[in-house]
């Protein structure tokens, strides 16, 4: 069951400009949160320098009885999967796609739509903000899983015409293109249900911040509205910001996991955790099978384990009363 | 609040944790060791699976419980085309012949049948116990209502005209040209005459279709949107229960002309889940061999292998190629795909052995069966060759396969043949799934250029694989495959009346046809069943029949 | 309830019918304007005809413009009319729906009572209890937990209760089968320490409230402060993370279903949505939407009764 996370545990009445600096001497105080970091960059830079750090081929097949679901050995670190390919590679792929994933959300829902529109409504307020919210209570109100299912559903017939389409249009090739397609689309799914909670937030922080003296000092000083919006307002909402995204973030990458893990998201040959997982999930299978299961899951688990973690610390710098006294 | 209860509560949470680091241990550790070699058989024999015989209650009784399929269509004999479906119609339903254990054809309503000299005229004589489930009799007038009721185009049957065309009239009424079907005749309650436009030796065959399966006029006109709920058929099952995804429960007809059913029930479980595990902890009487233990309990070293049975499936996986779209337009190109798929590795390797090599389009158990008709062997040197001689050596388009998927996953099959083509031909194939309404959609618009498809038998006999499926004007041709010879021999094994120069024909055919490639066969499908020892008589029928009734649960 | 109270839901309420209206205008327009229509299943693809595809389509109102369709849809929507399915041919919508529904919704709400049953009286024991293991302990497994997708936990669960120690059977046998504990704990257990970490944070934010300090200076006994004054107040985010898990009840969980074979709600959405099954999703989504709208609805009026301080419109940012 979900336990839909109440958006005012994030909340503080007053921004805290001055303490900016605290934060990092407090965070490097938590030694959990330094494992979580650490381990984020390792499968950060894993991800991002796929092509040096995976030992084979990842979408390289090997179909014969003796390389089929091979356990771990020095060629195969993780073992192979069932066409015989090596799933350490397989892993190492997958984490990048997690990665061009979760980044291109936080650009287009995160940053684009939350922070963006968020400011806008708490700084504008008037119809614009009504507006803001109301299409965000729509959303809210559309059951996600239904609707990202039938997103992604309605467009995976399509996928083959829109990469042919833009293959021919762009000096990308028709596998660059089909790849791109396919996250174009699982991002389009996610999108537009990803922003509305950090909307919210930075909408009640820019609101309270709107009316403290200073602002209002440089208001009348004539400080024109970008200005304040850079100077004051921005400052005073990104810490919340930063907050909300990265306890959010295990959700969002896994929004994709679970896709795939139905074949709704990205699928083989291009590696994801979510297809990665699908092949070794079954009681029986993982019975005699469990390296699949166990390779391919662990990294991505430790992956949102280390999100959650770091976003917990972060909650607690910066309400320290929520968890610790 | 107490100290206690909170301890308890503490204790709770500390157990999820250890448990789930618990787990991980286990399988670490286990894994580590099993690991080293790559026979799966070995954790399965280790493992003592719960003996059947102490089976704790499914033997008793008479209720054979196993996993069944979501009927994709209604129970209306007209309206059925699917395979899930048809399990059970034929099951409740029953129409003048039907097919035994054997395959062979034998009468159902009708006891006998005599066949006029010209091989137009049929006349069937109905037996006088015939009864329908709700105990009001079954007469030659219900036989002809069902029939026209199947050719009126008000009720849009999708098979008439493909199974009962050759009755003369049915095409008339059909088309609206006339209010009956005029080739069908009641002489008497218990006589009725049907007669053809051209003879056929294979009418009868196909007279075990559901589609002139004899339904209730009362219950069908009284109940017009409901009736399929309950039907009430002449079959030796009665539907009791159908809960969506959940039950389906059929129940025996005391009063079946055939001899009563031996099982008071047979419950189809739709719900899912491991059929395997359920099998082996005694919740179901028969599961399915997972395909990685097949060489365990094939081999004889499981104690499961005494209740293994293999039923192959008298059908047929294809690649279907269009031949109307490059590049599949040039038979080389179509040959080299063809000899490019390595169906003996595919099958070895990622189907565990599960299925058969399709070295033909008739599978093996279909009559007129010839072992001399081949597919192309994998020969990527040749197929190399020949590809550099087509036409399209140098300009090979973009190609896309597409098949049809209710489910996310892309079938491993298709994924080796695509590497398989890039490896021998270097040509990269892209997968396209479709929504099956999209897929039937596509399909009939002819624009695929290959897709992945299969047929399975309606009846035993091989018109139903060649001449529905690849007469030059057949309608569910959708390869587009159109050559007079082919044409000419399907056209004479139609009317022709001898059964062993017909399948003569069908064999000449069908080798021509699998030289041109217009289609490429993947696989023979096979069932591999476990059944549990008490579940006597299970008919290894290759394709659907009316099997619950031969069935009897014995204890030991 | 002051009249204030009761205006503002009367505003409330009337605010939720254009949410609905433009809900299901978008879902009706996405769902059918999508190319291809129900009759593609129907009719299979062996022996399709024209004149067949025609005569489905006016029978299932396939061949009226979008409009007229819609409000035909809308029409027998409000009369309780879900539509007819086209995945499971015989069946109207409602008879596939709401048995699903049914079953997903008792299992979901056995699941909520042990997970707040559980999880409150451990946030309180928590908070209290500051500086004990019990802090980091539950936070830790919460965070834990939470990072294990269920397509991983449940087949290795699975594996180990079912297969290595043979303890439970895997098919769905009914709501009344011992089958049923695996996937009740599963839907629960894992949330406890979600909403124990969540009763911790909000008694924490009230206990040095100057409330409650004028009560302990007053002399009250700790518990009498404890359940009165602090409880009280820190329900209120308990009421909104309890409230916003309803409508959720409704809609399932997918991979709980699909690993333990029961026909619930969830599994039906996903083969709707692959089918496509026109009529049950677009009833799906709007049973959902509705029950979302209400569940907002009566978290205000928790909100406005546990404390009457509360702002209306405002308690929720």
């Amino acid at each position: 069951m979900a336990i839909a996370e109440s958006a005012e545990l994030f909340q503080v009445e007053h921004a805290r400009p001055r303490e900016q600096r605290r934060w990092l001497r407090v965070l490097l105080g938590k030694k959990l949160a330094m494992c979580a970091l650490a381990y984020l960059a390792v499968f950060y830079l894993a991800g991002i320098f796929a092509p040096l750090v995976a030992t084979h081929d990842p979408t390289k097949t090997e179909i014969s009885v003796e390389a089929r679901l091979a356990g771990s050995s020095s060629e195969h670190w993780f073992g192979t999967d069932r066409l015989g390919r090596d799933i350490y590679s397989r892993v190492v792929y997958a984490a990048r796609t997690t990665i061009i994933f979760t980044f291109a959300v936080l650009i287009t829902g995160g940053v684009f739509l939350g922070l963006g529109l968020g400011l806008l409504a708490g700084y504008r307020g008037g119809w614009i903000d009504t507006a803001i919210m109301r299409v965000g209570e729509i959303l809210a109100g559309l059951p996600t899983l239904i609707m990202m299912l039938a997103i992604t559903a309605a467009f995976r017939t399509h996928i083959n015409n829109l990469s042919f389409d833009l293959a021919d249009a762009t000096w990308l090739s028709v596998d660059e293109a089909r790849t791109l397609v396919k996250f174009v689309i699982i991002v389009g799914a996610t999108v537009p249900f990803a922003w509305v909670g950090s909307a919210r937030i930075v909408r009640s922080q820019a609101l309270a911040i709107r009316e403290l003296p200073y602002v209002t000092a440089a208001e009348a000083a004539g400080a024109s509205t970008p200005r304040i919006l850079a100077r004051h307002i921005f400052p005073g909402v990104l810490p919340l910001f930063v907050v909300g995204l990265s306890a959010g973030m295990a959700g969002i990458a896994g929004a994709e996991v679970g896709l795939s893990f139905l074949g709704l998201g990205i699928d083989p040959p291009t590696s994801s955790f979510g297809n990665l997982i699908s092949e070794g999930a079954g009681a029986r299978f993982f019975e005699q099978f469990p390296h699949v299961l166990i390779f391919s899951s662990l990294p991505v688990i430790f992956f949102f384990f280390a999100w959650n973690l770091l976003g917990d610390a972060l909650v607690d710098i910066l309400e320290p009363r929520a968890n610790q006294r | 609040m107490s100290n206690r209860t909170l301890t308890l509560l503490m204790g709770a949470v500390a157990f999820l944790i250890l448990a789930v680091a618990a787990v991980f241990g286990i399988v670490l550790l286990g894994g580590g060791g099993d690991d080293d070699g790559t026979d799966s058989a070995s954790p399965d024999a280790t493992r003592t699976p719960r003996s059947s015989s102490s089976s704790s209650g499914i033997c008793q009784g008479k209720s054979l419980i196993v996993p069944g399929n979501e009927p994709a269509s209604v129970f209306d004999p007209i309206q059925v085309t699917d395979v899930s479906t048809s399990e059970y119609v034929v099951e409740i339903f029953g129409g003048l012949v039907t097919i035994n254990r054997d395959l062979e054809v034998e009468g159902d309503l009708a006891e006998s049948w005599d066949i006029s000299p010209d091989g137009k005229t049929y006349t069937f004589k109905l037996r006088n116990n015939i009864l329908f489930h709700d105990d009001t009799r079954v007469t030659a007038h219900d036989v002809k209502y069902s029939i026209e009721r199947a050719a009126d185009p008000k009720n849009a049957s999708p098979t008439v005209r493909a199974y009962l065309g050759n009755i003369a009239g049915v095409n008339d009424k059909f088309t609206n040209k006339s209010g009956e079907v005029s080739g069908v005749k009641v002489v008497d309650d218990r006589t009725l005459t049907i007669t053809l436009i051209e003879p056929s030796d294979f009418f009868l065959e196909e007279l075990t279709y559901p589609v002139s399966y004899v339904v209730q006029q009362e219950q069908v006109e009284g109940d017009a949107r409901n009736w399929t709920r309950k039907p009430i058929g002449t079959g030796p099952f009665k539907v009791a229960e159908y809960k969506v995804a959940e039950v389906i429960r059929l129940t025996k007809n005391d009063r079946y002309h055939l001899g009563a059913p031996k099982l008071d029930e047979v419950v189809f479980e739709l719900g899912g889940g491991s059929i395997s595990t359920r099998y082996e902890n005694d919740e179901i009487h028969i599961g399915f061999v997972p395909a990685v233990d097949l060489d365990a309990i094939k081999g004889g070293n499981s104690p499961l292998s005494a209740e293994y049975k293999a039923i192959p499936n008298m059908a047929t996986s294809y690649i279907q190629l269009n031949t109307k779209v490059a590049p599949f337009d040039d038979p080389k190109v179509r040959q080299a795909f063809a000899m490019t798929i390595d169906r003996e590795q595919i099958n070895e390797v990622l189907l565990y052995g599960y299925y058969q090599v399709a070295d033909g389009f008739l599978p093996p158990d279909m009559p007129g069966y010839k072992e001399s008709v081949s597919s192309y062997d994998f020969d990527p040197v040749r197929a190399k060759q020949l590809l550099s001689e087509s036409k399209y050596a140098t300009n090979m388009p973009r190609i896309t396969m597409s098949y049809g998927g209710s489910t996310g996953d892309t079938p491993d099959i298709l994924v080796a043949m695509q590497e398989g083509w890039k490896e021998a031909l270097g040509i990269e194939v892209q997968l396209q799934v479709l929504d099956s309404a999209a897929y039937l959609r596509e399909q009939r618009t002819g624009k695929f250029q290959m897709s992945a498809d299969g047929w399975s038998a309606d009846y035993p006999d091989p018109e139903n694989f060649l001449g529905k499926l690849f007469g030059g004007n057949s309608p569910l041709n959708y390869t587009g495959y159109k050559n007079d010879q082919v044409d000419a021999l399907l056209e004479q094994a139609r009317t022709e009346s001898s059964r062993e120069k017909r399948y003569e024909l069908y064999t000449q055919a069908e080798q021509i046809f699998m030289d041109d490639a217009a289609i490429i066969p993947t696989f023979w499908p096979v069932d591999h069943l476990l059944v549990k020892p008490c579940v006597v008589d299970y008919p290894a029928a290759s394709m659907t029949i009316p099997k619950y009734r031969y069935i009897d649960i014995k204890e030991d | 309830m002051g009249p204030g109270l009761t205006g503002y839901l009367i505003r409330r309420v009337l605010w939720a019918v254009p949410v609905l209206f433009i809900i299901s205008v978008a879902v009706f327009w996405i769902v059918r304007a999508a190319p291809g229509d129900p009759v593609d299943s129907i009719l299979g693809r062996d022996f399709y005809s024209e004149e067949q595809a025609e005569q489905l389509r006016d029978k299932y109102g396939y061949s009226d413009p979008l409009p007229v369709q819609y409000w035909k849809w809308l029409k027998n929507f409000s009369q309780g009319d879900l539509g007819i399915s086209t995945r499971h041919r015989d069946f109207t919508a409602n008879e596939i729906i709401l048995p699903k529904m049914r079953i997903s919704a008792t299992l979901g709400i056995i699941a909520l009572v042990i997970t707040f049953g559980l999880g409150i009286p451990v946030g309180i024991y928590a908070a209290l209890a500051r500086g004990t293991i019990l802090d980091p302990l539950m936070i830790s497994t919460w965070l834990m937990i939470d990072a294990i997708p269920y397509f991983v936990m449940i087949p290795v669960i699975q594996w180990l209760l079912a297969i290595k120690l043979g303890l439970i059977g895997l098919g769905y046998e009914g709501l009344t089968s011992p089958n049923i504990i695996v996937p009740i704990l599963l839907l629960s257990l894992p949330a406890v320490a979600g909403v124990a970490r969540i009763m911790r944070a909000s008694i924490l934010s009230v206990i040095d409230e100057d409330y409650v300090r004028t009560a302990r200076s007053k002399g009250l006994r700790e518990s009498t402060v404890i359940f009165t004054h602090v409880a009280r107040n820190a329900m209120l985010p308990m009421i909104t993370v309890i409230g916003l898990s309803l409508p959720g009840l409704a809609g399932g969980s997918l991979f709980v279903e699909l690993f333990f074979g029961i026909p619930g709600i969830a599994r039906e959405s996903l083969d709707a949505v692959l089918a496509p099954d026109f009529d049950v999703i677009l009833a799906l989504t709007m049973i959902s939407s509705i029950l979302f709208v209400v569940a907002n609805i009566l978290i205000d009026i928790a909100y406005a009764i546990i404390d009457p301080r509360v702002r209306l419109g405002e308690a929720r940012g």
